[in-house]
């Protein structure tokens, strides 16, 4: 170490442990010791007053052991690490443990030292502190070989990096600094002519220092900067209160007023021995460079050198890049190595080398871990790896990395990242490796997280039961967290108890207790966490007397659990929905760590939990619209018309008694279509592709040959494409329309009988009024004629009975107007017509007439028609009469499809129009003419008075029908009756129509217009 | 003709009780006029009534109720029913309980000479 100790410690000072007066010659013995051993000893009592000094601490501080108990002063331990050893030492005196810390000791001549310190209690058999002992290591040269390499290595990256050189040169001067305790240093450069000083860097110097500096000529006289740059060799001033050099330029009164006492400059040479410019430590007392620092000097002042010259020059930057290139291993494996484990091996892969931090984290020293000794460090299943790895390197000479767990003196394992890189000499071989471990635990933690997350989203993606993902979690949760046991719990839907839902790991016992408690404060943690909606820490089961009303505590302590921390799982709108609870076998307060990862876990399980219960709805609600199609026959699709894409529900596939793995497309729904009901589903098409909305009954011929009835609905909606889009139902109607036509077979029965009932029943009342009045008319002609025949007539006779004749002829007469008050019993019934509603009426009571016929109809009734007033029964049988003409006017149609048309719409005047299209055989203007005089018919089985009666029942009601051929095939009929009140003149009016009127009378009773 | 044979008609039509027995004294038959079935069974004409022309549609007792009556009390009068409905199941009914014959108004005069003697001859 170079320097002489001062004799300060005399034998027989109290304190000092050499020639102490012992009580026996055990003790003199343990002073020899002491005094012999390599390093620095003090013990101290048990209240930490310094008792005995060791020999090598005397000699190192030169300081009596009085001056050295007194330590906290000043002037022995370095003034920036006091605070943190004054703290140390005090937390060791008051708890009794050990300290173990580095720290800065001042020499007897004023240099710093780094010490590894540490304080050890020596107990006695009842564990009372006797005293202490202080061990103190110095590993000075091992700090600063460690610094001086990691320095050069950052600054060679800063230079071959993109760098200033001010900044290159500051961040040398820090580290300079920082490496020689208690040291300032500055750079100067020397200006392109060489003959001037200029600035390069000094940052904890003061500005005015060195401004005083800068622009001194470069010559012996103007300062020992100038003075090294312009001999090319060190100046070294020890004391510059003492220094008579430079008097010249008055450059020690000038330092010495800046606090400095000693300066060592040093030439910066460039590679062809150009000075470039001077390195110089200043120190504030007189300091003398040890060896130590002439290499510190050494290695700067050439790093300084490549930086300048680099900087200042294209021809000596390349140079320097070549000296780079020389020193890349070096480089790279600094570059690599900070922070973290450095080591390095001989070309064999022993490794010689392990850094202080390697042996710290290991407890393991070189000794055990030189050569291959590092593998036993490793966690055993990766040591074959990382072997295997690191021999294949050293057979290809290549770099690499790897990733391992090494494990740490406590025992407990962590990631690590180990780079390994080569360095070769000029020739290319191998004369090194230097290798690198970095602690990547925490990345390695954040993935297994991210990729255990990411297994569990995947699950509850994929419907995994929920039970299932939730063990997973707490399997994952498990292997996160050391020795933890987790469990999982959910809220029953009744918002009353806790559900079991995951507890892998935990006893059967346990989890079975737990399941079923009620949400209460009082039942649990769990049910804490619950009902307050946060965390519930019970750090120490053994401790807690929350929940003693259900004895909770004493059951997880009997499944052996001694702590528990549950944390509500809460569904996005805030509900609790379960709770995350892990459980410690000892005692455990949950680090920050612990509650971000528990966040994460919350979070994956709320997820999961919502998810499934979600999907559990909605499974439910499908299932129950399944279900409802099913049992109502019913059938949902979507047509997107544009792509022809049509999706069917699964009832859709049923009534089409479809496969349902089926692709729908129209071409399949017509090999369904009834024949018949062709031309219906392509009028279908054609109105959908117009955009309009849809309603149809049509027929499906089945496979066995049976018929279905279907009854669809379409609402066309315009997606965010812009696409149309069809939601619509489609129900199997068969069994009521089969229902229908037997009703309306049944009917028409009834309707005849009703018919004919009410005809006879008219013709016998007509008959016996009649036949009276007949009977005597007879009887009298009868007399009259034989009175005017008999010899001699009997004229008087004659006379009275044609008297009497002629009376009963007008009693006959009187007798039919008196049926015909009989007959019409009711009054014509003006009220508001909707003669849309009424033409529905009509159209529902007809459609399958006009099916059996094969007619397509289409209602195109006007939305708010205004009302009319008249005979709403006269009225319909008026519709009832159009449609059945229609329709038999296409029965014999087969060219084209029987479309038939009804319209309603608002006609000027006030008035309203109905009218009736067909496709049928049309109207020539001769037909026109007639086809309203009664018993004229164009029908083979026509009465033809339907027309006639049509028309008188709309003239009744001041309107008119008219019928008129269409521009294409078939022919229009309409009326057109005046809007709002007064549309009908009033009874009596309609007194010339009453044979309709009577039967509709009968037809109102019978319910069949 | 026998001019002694008391004909006796029962309706309640007014054109009939009218016309009719004029027609029957042309043909030289006596002829009683009731409109009632009641005023006939209260009369004195029952006994000497050798043929009945009687309405089956009557107000209070009907003409067949008329007929089981006359049988009730031995009277054996011969009836020619007439009616003025047109229900042909009627006759065969009629004639079946005792009716020498049933016509349908308006009758004619051939028509009726037929039944009445008929009537007559069971006598």
């Amino acid at each position: 170490m170079g320097y002489e100790p001062r004799n300060i410690g005399k034998p027989g000072d109290p304190g000092c442990a050499t020639g102490l007066h012992t009580s026996s010659v055990g003790e003199a013995r343990f002073c020899d010791i002491l005094d012999g051993i390599p390093g620095l000893v003090i013990t101290a009592a048990a209240t930490g007053e310094l008792e005995l000094f060791n020999l090598p601490v005397l000699e190192f501080f030169g300081k009596t052991p009085d001056e050295l108990r007194n330590w906290t002063a000043g002037g022995i331990v370095y003034p920036d690490d006091l605070p943190r050893l004054v703290e140390a030492f005090r937390l060791s005196m008051t708890t009794g443990c050990p300290y173990d810390l580095e720290y800065r000791l001042r020499r007897f001549d004023g240099v710093y030292r780094w010490f590894h310190g540490r304080a050890l209690p020596v107990r006695d058999s009842e564990g009372h502190i006797l005293n202490w002992y202080f061990l103190l290591n110095d590993v000075e040269d091992r700090r600063r070989a460690e610094t001086l390499l990691a320095s050069e290595n950052r600054l060679l990256e800063m230079v071959a990096g993109s760098n200033s050189i001010s900044e290159i040169l500051g961040e040398l001067c820090r580290l300079v600094e920082a490496t020689a305790t208690a040291s300032y240093c500055s750079v100067v450069l020397v200006n392109s002519s060489g003959t001037h000083l200029e600035h390069g860097a000094a940052p904890s110097l003061p500005s005015t220092f060195t401004a005083a500096i800068e622009g001194r000529p470069v010559n012996t006289d103007s300062g020992p900067c100038a003075m090294a740059a312009y001999l090319n060799e060190q100046v070294i001033s020890v004391d510059l209160a003492l220094e008579t050099r430079w008097e010249e330029y008055q450059w020690c009164p000038m330092a010495l007023a800046h606090g400095l006492r000693s300066c060592w400059s040093t030439p910066i040479s460039s590679t062809i021995g150009k000075v470039l410019g001077a390195f110089a430590i200043y120190y504030k007392e007189p300091r003398t460079p040890t060896t130590e620092d002439q290499v510190l000097i050494a290695q700067f002042t050439h790093i300084a050198s490549i930086a300048i010259e680099r900087q200042q020059s294209q021809m000596s930057l390349s140079r320097a890049l070549d000296e780079l290139k020389a020193s890349e291993g070096r480089l790279r494996t600094t570059i690599d190595a900070i922070p973290g484990l450095v080591w390095s091996a001989d070309p064999d892969g022993n490794v010689d080398f392990l850094n202080q931090a390697w042996c710290d984290y290991t407890g393991v020293g070189l000794e055990d871990a030189g050569g291959s000794g590092w593998a036993k460090t490793l966690h055993p299943n990766d040591a074959a790896g990382l072997t295997g790895y690191w021999a294949s390197l050293l057979a290809s000479g290549e770099p690499g990395e790897f990733e391992a767990r090494f494990r740490r003196f406590d025992g407990s394992c962590r990631w690590f990242l180990i780079r390994a890189v080569p360095l070769r000499d000029e020739t290319g071989r191998i004369i090194k490796w230097y290798g690198l471990s970095t602690d990547i635990e925490d990345r390695k933690q954040a993935d297994s997280l991210l990729a255990g997350e990411k297994r569990l989203l995947e699950r509850v993606a994929s419907g995994t039961p929920l039970g299932s993902i939730l063990e997973d979690l707490c399997h994952f949760v498990e292997t996160t967290v050391t020795n933890s046991y987790c469990s999982i719990l959910l809220v029953d839907p009744t918002r009353t108890h806790l559900q079991h839902a995951a507890g892998p790991s935990l006893p059967t016992n346990f989890n079975a207790s737990v399941d079923g408690l009620p949400l209460v404060v009082s039942s649990g943690p769990c049910a804490t966490a619950v009902c307050l909606n946060e965390q519930v820490i019970a750090a120490d089961i053994t401790l807690d007397t929350r929940w003693a009303e259900y004895a909770w505590c004493p059951m997880a302590l009997a499944n052996g659990l001694k702590a528990c921390w549950s944390t509500p799982i809460s569904s996005t709108n805030g509900t609790v929905i379960g709770i995350f609870a892990i459980y410690y076998k000892e005692p455990k307060t949950p680090t920050p760590r612990d509650q971000a990862l528990i966040g994460q876990f919350t979070h994956i399980a709320s997820i999961a939990i919502e998810r499934a219960q979600g999907e559990a709805a909605l499974t439910r609600s499908e299932a129950f619209l399944a279900k409802a199609q099913q049992l109502s026959l019913t059938g949902s699709f979507s047509w997107r018309v544009a792509t022809g894409e049509i999706t069917w529900s699964e009832q859709a596939y049923r009534i089409f008694e479809f496969d349902p793995a089926l692709t729908v497309t129209l071409e399949l729904i017509g090999s369904r279509v009834h024949p018949d009901d062709i031309p219906l589903m392509r009028d279908m098409v054609a109105r959908a592709q117009a955009g309009q909305d849809f309603e149809y009954e049509h027929r499906l011929q089945m496979q066995d040959g049976s018929t279905k009835h279907l009854h669809m609905i379409a609402h066309g909606i315009v997606d965010e494409a812009g696409q149309m889009e069809y939601i619509g139902a489609v129900q199997d109607v068969t069994e009521r329309r089969l229902a229908d036509q037997a009703l309306s077979k049944v009917r028409s029965e009834l309707a005849h009988v009703a018919r004919v009932t009410s005809l006879g029943a008219m013709t016998a009342s007509i008959a016996h009024e009649v036949n009276q009045p007949l009977f005597g008319i007879v009887n009298n002609a009868s007399t009259c004629l034989r009175m005017l025949a008999a010899d001699p007539p009997n004229i008087e006779g004659a006379l009275e009975t044609a008297r009497r004749t002629l009376r009963d002829g007008n009693r006959a007469s009187d007798v039919i107007k008196r049926l015909r008050a009989l007959f019409r019993k009711t009054e014509a019934i003006t009220e508001s017509v909707d003669l849309n509603e009424a033409a529905r009426e009509v159209v529902a009571l007809s459609l399958s007439d006009l099916q059996r016929n094969r007619i397509i109809l289409r209602s195109e009734l006007a939305s708010s028609l205004p009302l009319v007033i008249g005979d709403r029964v006269q009225l319909q049988q008026v519709i009832l009469n159009l449609l059945r003409n229609a329709s038999d006017a296409m029965s014999s149609v087969t060219d084209r499809p029987r479309q038939l048309v009804i319209k309603t719409e608002e006609e000027e005047g006030d008035r309203v129009r109905l009218a009736v299209q067909d496709t049928g055989v049309g109207l020539d203007s001769q037909t026109i003419d007639k086809l309203f005089q009664a018993f004229y018919t164009t029908k083979s089985n026509g009465m033809g008075i339907g027309l006639s009666i049509s028309r008188s029942i709309i003239e009744k009601h001041r309107g008119r029908l008219w019928a008129a051929p269409n521009s294409g095939p078939g022919a229009t009929f309409s009326f057109s009756i005046p809007r709002g009140p007064g549309a009908v003149t009033g009874v009596d009016s309609l007194d010339t129509i009453q044979t309709p009127v009577a039967v509709t009378e009968a037809a109102r009773v019978m319910g069949n217009p | 003709m026998d001019i002694s044979s008391l004909v006796s008609l029962v309706d309640d039509d007014e054109s009939v009780l009218e016309s009719l027995p004029d027609l029957l004294k042309e043909f030289g038959f006596a002829v009683k006029a009731f409109s009632s079935a009641e005023e006939f069974l209260a009369s004195d004409s029952v006994n000497a009534t050798k043929c009945l022309i009687l309405d089956i549609a009557l107000p209070g007792m009907t003409g067949p109720d008329l007929q089981r009556e006359l049988t009730l009390r031995r009277q054996n009068i011969p009836i020619v029913f007439i009616t003025a409905d047109e229900d042909e199941t009627i006759r065969p009914r009629m004639l079946e309980q005792g009716a020498v014959e049933c016509l349908f108004k308006p009758v004619s005069e051939a028509t009726l000479l037929k039944a009445l003697d008929r009537a007559l001859c069971v006598n």
